[in-house]
């Protein structure tokens, strides 16, 4: 037992991390808010204005960029967590060698997100090895075009490639966790395979891949150096959009009206996540 | 022959069932193993073999292969590129940013860690910000207040940007250690007679250092592939390793160049990886429960 | 005069009041036992007594000093933790040693004293190795040389036995009360194990809900509870209620829901004047087919269970169910009606 420790002391001490935190991110967060509505604008004037606002939602090329950017962050963490799942599950188990496989299953999560991208470029591109070898066995009779596609696939699968031991560390801890009485006593009351897979693992694991599903899918959306390596020449994504507009436009207020909208999406997604996780625990 | 069906026959049904069992989750591992092999594997034996491909002898479609190799690239990278600059920018950057990180998130830590303080909550989701908003945002936006506060396109301004993206693990492992501390140690410590300053130097910092090590890697790594707040912060003025290798990635588009860019990148933090598997294994402050 | 007197000490956490104004007096050399069940505030008592918690209300004197806002680093004593607490990253030595470099004491008598210990403790070859590399009872013997060497005033003990198997933990308890006897040193000890409290004390203190029921040695506790709660938790009892119908000097003729029974109540608290007596008596106190004896109750077996040295009977008495126990086997089976007496003296008159 201990009591509430709301001393001015420990106040002090939060101070350098705490407080250096909120003193940059926030003040950019507040720049950013600020800007998209036309204060403290870098052309001098400062002057409430939904101008920029407007001018975002009337632009084809904005709506394009949020429409992509949603599918990519969606397409990545679904994707990932396909990949990362199963995997999961088989490190519960798993015979000899896990170890090993272990190391070799993080080490994209220590590459850097653009020398992943690179990584990827050299097999997808249109003479790279993945379209060497489909010709080679006449799978394919032309190179497909797997990089800078409309879709995306070259972002989705560099997105999974990259982030797939990040989210296979979260939902593997949650399963992890999953205790071994929990599992057995399932078994004993007459679970199968597939009963304890969606009775016990996946439900217990919710936690875990909720989480990594909101981090991936907050990645995939704000992203700026995958998407400009591998994605297509049109629709770019918010951010790059966003980058595109401050520094070859110079039309700063209109970045920020697009930060913002990074920003927020961002913020929602955690707010949803925080309501479903309450409901997740609250249930069991 | 005929002996060993025999003996197999004689063999206990569940015998053989949990041989079955043992050999089947040996091929499974095997079969991941191979797929993480390839995975991993031919995506970095591609970046190596490309930057070794010889100028004179240009590895092209449909070979599997390069014809011949050399160190050419290697050699025009280090030779004709500001690759030794942002080398010693990134590598002088990253150490200062782990050590300011550090000096900021430990008194912080230690109160999140061991202290009920009304918030507590509130104040680790605000610590992780750094990484939970999208990168370019913060990027575009900082430079801004950078450029209002003059730290824009300066060294200072560039240690404090990647501080900034370090702390969030910083705080969160120190925290952890922190939090990992029984009371009973400290009690105990206390009760034989120590003061603030003797559990200071002979508990915390000694039970923490494992995080901590592994919390000045992370912020270690965050710093040498940090892309964003330099690319917008420090670029033209300063670069690093991910600045350069971004330019090598667009128009001038030169696969052997950004081949050995991206493996000068990517080698030390591999080699941190298996640092930190290391020593985050260790159950070193379950050892003091008593409960083994 | 007294080693460590506590008055009127009180302590509350956010709401929730842990100790509720209890006044203890322990003698230069005394064993004392705290026990009580989990959140009666023993072991809040304790970290006070440490220093860990400083009072909300009352005082604590060691001999005549009053320590309520003395940190626990200034206090002269030592505390062996249920978890055992020791300093992962040291080893045992250094573990030990820890004390001796905290108040100072000169290096070469700190090896010596170390040494001394260590030896004491059957720990010689041990005294390299880490806390993870050692067993329970070896890392528990570690935690008592740690407390021990520095020599304290108090040394204090929370549950410290409670992570060992059954069978060491007796081992240990005497190897504790030997210790103590012979170094001296006033003990004050946590549990809530009734054995152990009754094995190794001079005094036990019986605690609930924050207050003190009783403070006796162990043969008082268990003879003569004083109320409902000690005679409960302490050894088995039947407790009930009757009306006092007769009394001569200290003999009380009660009507009890289940029948008659006359009490002995020499040496025994004194009831209230309600006219109403509640008392307790032993299982084991109970004669099965006694020839003569007063207090003769007739029950029905509901049923038994056999526990190798005795035999548990569970009965029915007009509806009333007592537990009585006997070291004769197979004299009962279920179902059978059977006739007990309870001599006398055997009762204990309880407060509340």
């Amino acid at each position: 037992m201990r009591n509430k420790d709301a001393s001015l002391i420990n106040y002090l001490m939060l101070v350098p991390g705490v407080g250096f935190i909120l003193l940059f991110i926030g003040s950019s967060i507040f720049l950013t808010f600020a800007q998209s509505f036309g204060l403290f604008s870098i052309t001098g004037r400062s002057e409430f204005t939904l101008d920029n606002w407007v001018q975002v939602f009337l632009a084809r090329e904005s709506l394009d960029s949020i429409r992509f950017s949603l599918k990519m962050g969606v397409m990545s963490s679904v994707g990932t967590l396909l990949f990362a799942f199963p995997l999961a599950l088989f490190f519960r188990k798993g015979g000899a060698g896990k170890g090993m496989l272990g190391s070799l299953v993080k080490i994209p999560l220590f590459i850097p997100a653009l020398v992943a991208a690179f990584l990827i470029v050299n097999l997808l591109s249109f003479h790279g090895l993945v379209n060497t070898f489909l010709l080679r066995l006449n799978i394919i009779k032309e190179p497909m075009r797997m990089l800078n596609d409309r879709f995306g696939w070259g972002v989705i699968f560099i997105q999974i490639w990259k982030n797939l031991p990040f989210v296979l560390l979260i939902v593997m801890a949650s399963i992890a966790s999953i205790r071994d009485d929990t599992v057995d006593a399932a078994r004993n009351l007459g679970a199968g395979y597939l009963s304890i897979l969606f009775r016990i693992y996946i439900p217990l694991a919710m936690p875990g891949i909720l989480v990594s599903m909101i981090l991936m899918f907050i990645k995939a959306f704000g992203d700026f150096p995958i998407f400009s390596v591998a994605g297509p020449i049109y629709p770019s994504s918010v951010a790059v959009r966003m980058h595109v507009m401050a520094t070859l436009y110079q039309e700063w207020d209109q970045a920020a009206v697009l930060g913002i909208i990074i920003i927020f999406t961002t913020f929602f997604v955690i707010w949803a996540y925080s309501r479903f996780a309450g409901l997740v625990q609250r249930e069991d | 022959m005929s002996a060993i069906i025999e003996t197999q026959a004689g063999t206990p049904l569940h015998v053989r069932q949990a041989k079955r069992k043992k050999q089947f989750y040996i091929l499974l591992t095997a079969f991941f193993v191979a797929v993480q092999i390839i995975w991993v594997g031919i995506p970095i034996f591609m970046a190596v073999m490309w930057s070794l491909v010889d100028p004179a002898n240009p590895w092209s479609f449909p070979d599997i292969l390069p014809q011949s190799f050399s160190f050419e690239p290697w050699k025009f990278v280090f030779r004709y590129t500001n690759i030794v600059r942002a080398l010693r920018t990134s590598y002088t950057v990253a150490p200062l940013a782990v050590l300011l990180s550090f000096v900021l998130s430990l008194p912080t830590a230690y109160v999140l860690g061991r202290k009920r303080v009304p918030g507590r909550k509130f104040f680790m989701l605000i610590v992780l910000l750094p990484i939970i908003m999208p990168g370019m945002v913060v990027a575009l936006f900082l430079s801004r207040v950078f450029a209002g506060i003059g730290l824009s396109q300066t060294f200072f301004g560039l240690v404090l940007a990647h501080t900034l993206m370090g702390m969030p693990y910083m705080v969160r492992v120190l925290t952890t250690s922190f939090a990992s501390i029984p009371q009973d140690v400290i009690d105990a410590a206390e009760n034989l007679g120590a003061g603030t300053w003797v559990k200071i130097r002979e508990i915390f910092l000694p039970m923490i250092r494992p995080g901590l090590l592994a919390g000045m890697i992370f912020a270690f790594v965050t710093s040498i592939e940090e892309f964003n707040l330099t690319f917008v912060i420090g670029t033209p003025t300063y670069e690093t390793i991910p600045t350069i290798l971004f330019s090598f990635m667009g128009y001038n588009f030169i696969r052997t160049n950004a081949s050995v860019v991206a493996l000068i990148m990517m080698a030390p933090n591999i080699v941190m990886l298996f640092i930190v598997e290391r020593f985050l294994k260790s159950d070193y402050l379950a050892a003091s429960l008593g409960k083994m | 005069m007294s080693l460590l007197k506590i008055v009127n000490l009180t302590k509350k956490f956010d709401d929730v009041v842990a100790v509720d104004g209890i006044d203890l007096d322990v003698a230069d050399g005394e064993f004392v036992t705290l026990l009580g069940p989990s959140g009666c505030g023993k072991t809040t008592t304790l970290r006070t007594i440490a220093g860990f918690y400083y009072p909300d209300g009352g005082e604590v004197y060691f001999g005549d000093t009053l320590v309520n806002n003395v940190p626990p680093n200034r206090r002269n004593t030592a505390m062996c933790f249920q978890s055992y607490a020791l300093f992962p990253h040291m080893s045992v030595w250094d573990n030990i040693c820890f004390g001796l470099k905290m108040q100072k004491i000169p290096v070469d008598q700190q090896k010596q004293r170390v040494s001394k210990v260590l030896e004491m403790m059957g720990l010689q070859r041990l005294e390299n190795r880490k806390p993870g590399q050692l067993s329970g009872g070896q890392q528990q013997r570690v935690a008592l040389a740690r407390a021990i060497v520095t020599e304290p005033e108090i040394l204090l003990f929370d549950e410290p036995l409670s992570n060992l198997d059954a069978k060491l933990r007796v081992q240990v308890r005497v190897e504790i009360r030997e210790m103590q006897k012979r170094l001296g040193i006033t003990t004050i000890y946590v549990t809530h194990d009734q054995d152990e409290a009754l094995a190794i004390s001079d005094r036990i203190v019986v605690m609930n809900d924050g207050r003190i029921e009783q403070i006796g040695n162990p043969y008082e506790i268990y003879r003569n509870p004083l109320t409902s709660f000690v005679a409960g938790f302490i050894g088995l009892a039947n407790i009930f209620e009757g009306t006092i119908v007769k009394r001569e000097n200290t003999r009380y003729t009660v009507e009890a829901p289940f029948g008659t029974v006359v009490i002995d109540g020499e040496g025994k608290a004194e009831p209230d004047s309600s006219g109403t007596l509640k008392f307790s008596w032993r299982p084991e106190e109970m004669k099965v087919r006694a020839d003569n004896g007063v207090n003769r109750i007739r029950g029905t077996i509901l049923h038994t269970v056999f526990m190798g040295n005795t035999t548990d009977l569970f009965f029915e008495v007009n509806g009333f169910r007592m537990r009585a126990q006997t070291d004769e086997v197979d004299v009962v089976r279920s179902g059978d009606t059977i006739e007990f007496t309870v001599p006398e003296n055997a009762f204990s008159i309880l407060r509340g």
